[in-house]
């Protein structure tokens, strides 16, 4: 019999898959984009979506340091793919944003603000780890002391729908980070598929009225083990793992090590990996001024440590070449990260060893720094 | 997800990110070669009346078409009037702010930063070792000394450039030494008209007495200058907890934001631009971090 | 004429003196004079000869090259109690390689060169001081000379940020 009632906070109801649609169009009809994973171009993407069939149902993504490919292994799941290159800080964090333009008025300028912005999204399929980098940007973007209004406004307003990852990749290390494979609170509600249905945890109040009145079961017993069993299978089948017992002192102690030489070769200072990662929240602005310099434009845009000109000041580079941007990158992301914010950049999500063209995996890393450096 | 309590912070400038707050520039003062003091005035009476800064502290300079820079505010705090910024032509901001005028409207967002820690070294002898462009981030506290004379010990201020030409505010040199302020100048070298010393600020220590115990040494300048300054004033006991470095690096936002500044786990913008040399330390020397 | 007891007296003022036993600061005492200098006044020119090093007492001298094209470039200044034409003690150089001029009133020590490297010779002891403080003092100079070479101070060259 299905129950009609409203569902607890921190309670788990199962539903069937299509009706899964219906939340969708619930929380459309509530003024929210519905964004959610799709296939696009050999890769996975976060776009809009609308119904399940959107989805990358039957696909999954092998993964390896350099190396993502979209596979169809023959099953017949929604949300099994480990995202791509995309992660969901493209749109509380735009990879490009008009500040302000303004208009020259004599000798003076007049700004022309831009509309509020008014995105609510509604970020379906959040992993784990992707939860958590949420999380950690958080505490970048928005402090006592300063906030970025647009993330600020667009974070106040997102919900998110995370989903339990049960089939970790190869490059995967959540578990290492404690990000995953089972996203952690601050979500509005946690979906894990299962063959015949999806289970839905609620953790938000929020998440309970989108739920309210549609048709679910209170999820039993046996598919409630069913899905614990499955994360404890994925959390011991993680494809990477990451030792931090000894970190922050183990980088921020050995800034001298060969070790960043010998990366040093390899690395070709692309900046995919900030670029793919989560968490890593650069950015600069610059002005675009038009031809009959009476109108310009403040533009914010991402940037990368990896940009030779990030360093640049009058006088000269402080980061003048490639060992000493890898550097910087890997002890502020798992070194002086944790100083700044109270916790590790970087969330296990592997992303920088799937997007690095020369395939460097800070996991490897690591365990190569501590080699050297302890005895 | 639930609403987040925010504590906004009270600013003189705007809400949105990077906005400006418009300034006109009401007076020049060429320096030295390829430098000149600008003055500004917000053109927000109420704005001008209520900006205070600390010394030490920063504004982003923004010409609108080309960009921001970080720039030291160098005029006294107390001076309600107007804010002056000691600008060295060398990049493309502070080059297009050199091409402007009197009249003209810049974009000042600030002040940033961490200040010298002018009440902690109350009551101690005052070392100020400054360099070139390193001067005008310090001349906001020779003001404050100026004003409160008696709150201070002794106070030094060994000041060097290149040659006797580009040395900076020499017409204030003389109200310095009148408030009992032992001024050392130093250059790098000179024609046979100087009659000052030719050196460098570090050297300055070695025929110094301190009494390491109550002396705080304040730096600014060419990194490798503050480099040795502390070497020598370390080499006279002065504990790393009495020195306060000035630094530099390439900023954007100058809120703890873009990420651009940090040395380490600090945002100069944020957790600086002044730092107690302990803070410092670890960091410091590493080569190129 | 200053006598040895008054060259005496003024180098115990000096503090790396303070340090050496008293019949070596006497015998440095015995091999020194004592000159007064008016500001402009010339100690030694590039090009001499070179037979005494000194100490500045009182007053500043500047260390001077001449450049074509630049004139006299003054490098560097000494303070009272700095030791300059040092060169004058170590084997090889023959010439001064730089001039020295007083630039304030004051007085300088000059010691004889040569009469400092026989006690040194028949001293050891005292040779070994000697040379160690000499060490000292070019080490300091290098140092400043280093510092001086980065030029720290120019505006940098600027590409387009």
């Amino acid at each position: 019999m299905f129950d009609v009632h409203t569902p607890e906070i921190g309670g788990t109801v199962s539903i069937q898959k299509p009706v899964f649609n219906d939340l969708l169009a619930r929380l459309r009809e509530a003024g929210f984009e519905t964004l959610g994973p799709r296939v696009k171009d050999g890769t996975l993407v976060y776009e809009a979506i609308d119904t399940l069939a959107d989805l990358p149902r039957g696909y999954s993504a092998e993964l390896e340091a350099g190396r993502y490919r979209l596979v169809r292994p023959g099953h017949d799941r929604y949300f099994d793919v480990i995202s791509g290159q995309s992660s969901w800080k493209q749109f509380l964090f735009p990879p490009r944003l008009d500040l302000f333009a303004m208009q020259k008025i004599g000798r003076s300028w007049e700004v022309q603000k831009p509309e509020p912005d008014q995105h609510n999204f509604a970020f379906i399929g959040v992993r784990g780890c992707d939860l958590a980098a949420i999380q950690v940007q958080d505490k970048a973007f928005i402090r006592e002391d300063f906030h970025d209004p647009i993330y600020l406004a667009r974070r106040e307003r997102v919900f998110i729908l995370a989903v339990d990852c049960l089939r970790p990749g190869a490059t995967c290390f959540c578990a290492s980070m404690g990000t995953g494979p089972r996203p952690k609170g601050g979500f509005d509600l946690r979906l894990t598929e299962l063959d015949g249905v999806f289970l839905i945890t609620i953790g938000s109040e929020l998440g309970r009225r989108m739920m309210a009145g549609l048709p679910y079961e209170a999820a039993s017993a046996f598919v409630m083990s069913s899905a614990e069993r499955g994360i404890e299978q994925a959390a011991q089948s993680m494809g990477r793992e990451l030792d931090t017992s000894d970190l922050p002192d183990l980088i921020l102690n050995n800034l001298d090590a060969d070790q960043w030489d010998d990366v040093a070769k390899r690395c070709l200072s692309c900046g995919n990996c900030t670029q793919a990662c989560p968490t890593c929240f650069c950015w600069d602005a610059t002005d675009q001024l038009d031809l009959t310099g009476t109108k310009t434009k403040r533009v914010r845009v991402w940037d990368s440590c990896f940009n030779p000109d990030y360093s640049y000041q009058a006088g000269g580079n402080t980061r003048p070449n490639i060992r000493s941007r890898y550097r910087q990158w890997l002890s502020h992301k798992l070194g002086t990260w944790v100083q700044q914010y109270g916790t590790f950049g970087c969330v296990g999500c592997g992303r920088c060893i799937v997007w690095c063209p020369a395939g460097i995996d800070l996991t490897k890393e690591i365990p190569a720094l501590r080699k050297e450096t302890v005895k | 997800m639930s609403t987040m309590t925010i504590t906004r912070p009270a600013a003189v400038h705007a809400d949105s990110l990077l906005e400006p707050t418009w300034a006109e520039i009401v007076e020049i003062t060429p320096e030295v070669e390829g430098v000149s003091t600008f003055w500004f005035k917000f053109v927000d009476p109420d704005l001008q009346s209520s900006f205070s800064f600390r010394p030490g502290q920063f504004n982003m300079v923004y010409v609108p078409g080309v960009g921001e820079a970080a720039i030291s505010i160098s005029s006294d705090p107390e001076d309600k009037a107007k804010i002056g910024h000691s600008i060295r032509f060398v990049g493309n901001v502070t080059r297009a702010v050199s091409r402007l005028k009197v009249g003209d409207v810049v974009g000042l967002r600030g002040p940033f930063g961490s200040a010298w820690p002018l009440d902690d070294i109350e009551g101690k002898d005052i070392v100020l070792a400054a360099g070139g462009i390193g001067l005008p981030p310090l001349r906001p506290v020779i003001y404050r000394i100026l004003h409160n004379r008696e709150k201070y010990g002794k106070v030094t201020i060994v000041y060097g450039a290149r040659t006797p030409s580009e040395l900076m505010y020499r017409d204030e040199y003389d109200s310095w030494k009148q408030a009992g302020i032992d001024l050392q100048l130093t250059v790098d070298r000179a024609d046979a008209e100087w009659t000052g010393r030719v050196g460098v600020v570090p050297m300055w220590f070695y025929g110094f007495r301190v009494d390491a115990r109550r002396t705080a040494v304040l730096t600014c300048g060419p990194e490798i200058m503050i480099r040795f300054v502390i070497y020598e004033a370390l080499a006279r006991r002065i504990p790393p907890e009495s020195i306060h470095v000035s630094l530099e690096r390439n900023m954007k936002c100058g809120q703890g934001s873009c990420g651009h500044c940090q040395v380490g786990p600090y945002f100069i913008c944020k957790d600086g631009p002044v730092f107690r040399f302990d803070a410092l330390q670890p960091y410091f020397n590493v080569e190129e971090f | 004429m200053d006598t040895v007891e008054e060259i005496t007296a003024e180098l115990q003022k000096i503090p790396w003196f303070q340090e050496l036993k008293q019949e070596h600061v006497q015998k440095l005492a015995s091999i020194s004079k004592i000159r007064r200098v008016k500001a402009g006044e010339v100690i030694f020119r590039e090009g001499d000869t070179h037979e005494s090093v000194y100490i500045v007492l009182e007053g500043r001298v500047g260390l001077e090259m001449f450049v074509p094209h630049r004139g006299k470039v003054r490098f560097y200044t000494a303070e009272p109690w700095e030791v300059f034409g040092w060169s004058s003690v170590t084997p090889n150089v023959h010439l001064r390689t730089a001039g020295a001029t007083a630039v304030l009133d004051g007085a300088v020590l000059r010691i004889d060169a040569e009469k400092l490297s026989q006690a040194c010779d028949e001293d050891h002891t005292l040779g070994y001081l000697v040379m160690r403080r000499l060490a000292h003092v070019v080490a300091g100079r290098l140092l400043v000379t280093r510092l001086q070479l980065l030029d720290m101070f120019a505006n940098p060259e600027t590409k387009n940020v």
